[in-house]
């Protein structure tokens, strides 16, 4: 199923949005992809033999992009990140496949899948970062912030040691918060306070790729909101690349340049935003689309009588 | 261990004997001037802070009760189930008290006023089969004549919820999935029909396809039984897919009610504008052209 796919699905966008050319297995290197997931298996053993959580995934990142991974629970995104991230557990492992990662630090290439010990440590939060579930207590709870900030930094960039004093409030105010929550135990913040601390970490370093796995899940709508308009600013400003996987077809919609939909493991459809949005290819995608309850018609202003967006009528 | 708070309260609807007589019928659920402070001094918090609201029960209504998490909504659910004594104001059943009623009253209105929580597998014992939360509730809450009726009832209910009876009866709770879990639930309430059912974030832990499915058997609920719903959510989508009245609650207080079509078209408060506006609509030409300040937040 997956041999189907083009990875660059910029093929035919209807809107003019025209993105990326494609590049042919074996025409040398496309200098704009930072990550390419080749054949990528991961399973899981079992009593009863293996489940196969992701099956053949073959997928470009783009340096520079938000990348969408949406789907299901139990469709394999986590999982893959999970891979990349080299976070996966036993009893699951890879049977397949290569993930060759572009960083600035090595231009060459490396395969995520291979690299152990002290070049994976060089390579985490430094090129690839991580920005974990909304949900989950990601931060020591008896720590206070600028610990945890210098806890990441000195243990993957010691040589910046002196910095930390002026680079830890410059990276609070980069997601929008006070300086002075350095000084906070995460108790002390709230669910999209310590959301945002967690961002500023993964971007301390100022990798070339951050994994965000359902950054927002859990989180209330308005936090929500805010969290994504920081990511988004992130990427404009820096220049980031972002996989964003969340099953909350709403937000990639809002954030994504392209997405790729999973489904049993594979994915099954990959393009740029709109074109998924709006001529689904997989009748799978189509579903997902329709399943979400619409507000049609209330998409209102935080002003009142300014609307968010236009409606439907100019497509 | 000790045992989860929303098992309890499951359990307690369990607990009362099967009321004689359907009587009540009519009967409306008030909740008069709630207040709800927790803690004392400076420290204490006005969780619910003066709530007045009518469940009624003709016509049978989906009422949702929207706001952000600390809003007080899951503390006004325990206020209505009797599960949690309001500092002031009173939660009424049929005209009285829910914390006076006697026994044959009390157990009236735990047989016609369910729960439904958000997860599913709370409530469940890990180490009995699922068919056990049928069994009981048949034995305490129905009067069906034998086993080989109520195994037919339960099947009849599974089929209702969309669930095949082989493939759920005789397992585990861990074995089921959480949208396989909270399907149950609903089983359970088409097995006992009560008047009212009160969802305390039910689909905040599934999938959007799931939600979805959910959703359409509390409609169906609705118009195939009259069973009205108060139905707590800060997932205003879902409350536009049910349509029927809503309730915006803001740091304990309602600051606005309505029908949901009108409510959502033209919203009156400030604070439901901003949750509005937070939703990411699915589509991506309609992707947020505003900025929310973040001092309006936390």
């Amino acid at each position: 199923m997956s041999d189907a796919l083009t990875t660059t699905a910029a093929a035919s966008v209807s809107d003019g949005v025209a993105t990326g050319t494609t590049d042919p297995a074996g025409a040398g290197r496309d200098l704009d992809v930072i990550l390419d997931i080749a054949d990528l298996s991961v399973a899981y053993a079992t009593g009863s033999g293996d489940l196969v959580a992701v099956k053949d995934v073959n997928l470009q990142v783009r340096r520079g992009e938000i990348l969408g991974i949406a789907g299901e629970s139990g469709s394999g995104k986590t999982t893959m990140a999970a891979t990349l991230l080299r976070l996966l557990k036993k009893p699951g492992r890879v049977s397949g496949g290569t993930a060759q990662f572009f960083p600035g630090s090595a231009p060459e290439g490396v395969d995520l899948l291979a690299i152990t010990g002290n070049r994976l440590r060089r390579l985490r939060w430094s090129s690839l970062s991580y920005l974990p579930q909304g949900s989950m207590n990601s931060l020591n709870p008896v720590a206070r912030i600028e610990r945890q900030f210098a806890d990441v930094i000195l243990e993957h960039a010691p040589k910046r040691k002196a910095e930390l004093p002026t680079l830890i409030p410059r990276l609070l105010q980069q997601v929008g918060l006070d300086p002075s929550v350095a000084r906070s135990y995460p108790h002390e913040l709230s669910g999209g306070m310590r959301q945002r601390v967690l961002m500023a970490i993964a971007i301390s370093l100022e990798p070339d790729l951050i994994v965000a796995d359902e950054p927002t899940t859990a989180l209330d709508v308005t936090v929500q909101r805010v969290i994504l308009q920081t990511l988004a600013d992130l990427s404009r400003d820096s220049g980031v690349t972002i996989i964003l996987i969340s099953h909350d077809m709403g937000v990639h919609a809002q954030l994504a340049d392209r997405v790729a939909v999973m489904l049993d493991g594979a994915v099954v459809e990959v393009g740029e935003v709109r074109q998924v949005f709006h001529q689904p290819q997989h009748e799978y995608t189509r579903r997902l689309i329709e399943s979400i309850p619409k507000l049609a018609g209330a998409a209102v202003g935080v002003n009142a009588g300014h609307p968010v967006a236009t409606g439907e009528d100019d497509r | 261990m000790t045992e989860p708070a929303d098992a309890k309260a499951v359990r307690a609807a369990e607990t009362a004997v099967a009321a004689e007589a359907p009587d009540g019928a009519g009967a409306s659920i008030r909740a008069e001037h709630l207040v709800q402070r927790f803690g004392s001094g400076r420290g204490a918090v006005l969780a619910v802070d003066d709530v007045s609201f009518e469940l009624d029960r003709e016509p049978a209504r989906i009422v949702s009760l929207v706001g952000q998490s600390g809003s007080g909504k899951s503390t006004i659910a325990r206020q209505v189930l009797g599960l949690q004594r309001p500092t002031s104001g009173a939660v009424t059943y049929g005209g009285k008290d829910v914390l006076r009623l006697n026994r044959k009253q009390r157990s009236e209105f735990r047989r016609n006023v369910q729960p439904v929580f958000q997860d599913p597998y709370a409530i469940f014992n890990p180490f009995y089969r699922v068919d056990r939360v049928f069994w009981t509730a048949v034995r305490k809450l129905t009067d069906l004549p034998n086993k080989r009726a109520a195994d037919e009832a339960i099947r009849d209910s599974l089929r209702a919820v969309k669930l095949q009876p082989e493939s759920v009866l005789g397992r585990y709770p861990h074995q089921l999935s959480g949208g396989q879990r909270q399907r149950i639930m609903l089983a359970r309430i088409h097995l006992l029909r009560p008047q009212f059912v009160i969802a305390d974030e039910p689909t905040s832990m599934l999938d959007a396809q799931t939600r979805r499915g959910f959703l359409d058997i509390l409609q169906d609920f609705r118009v195939r039984y009259g069973i009205t719903t108060l139905f707590i959510t800060h997932d205003l989508s879902s409350v536009h897919y049910l349509g029927g009245d809503i309730m915006v609650i803001n740091k304990g207080r309602i600051v606005e009610q309505g029908a949901v079509a009108e409510v959502m078209a033209a919203p009156s408060h400030d604070y439901t504008r901003l949750l509005l506006a937070s939703v990411p609509a699915p589509d991506p030409d309609q992707r947020w052209t505003e900025r929310i300040d973040i001092g309006q937040i936390r």
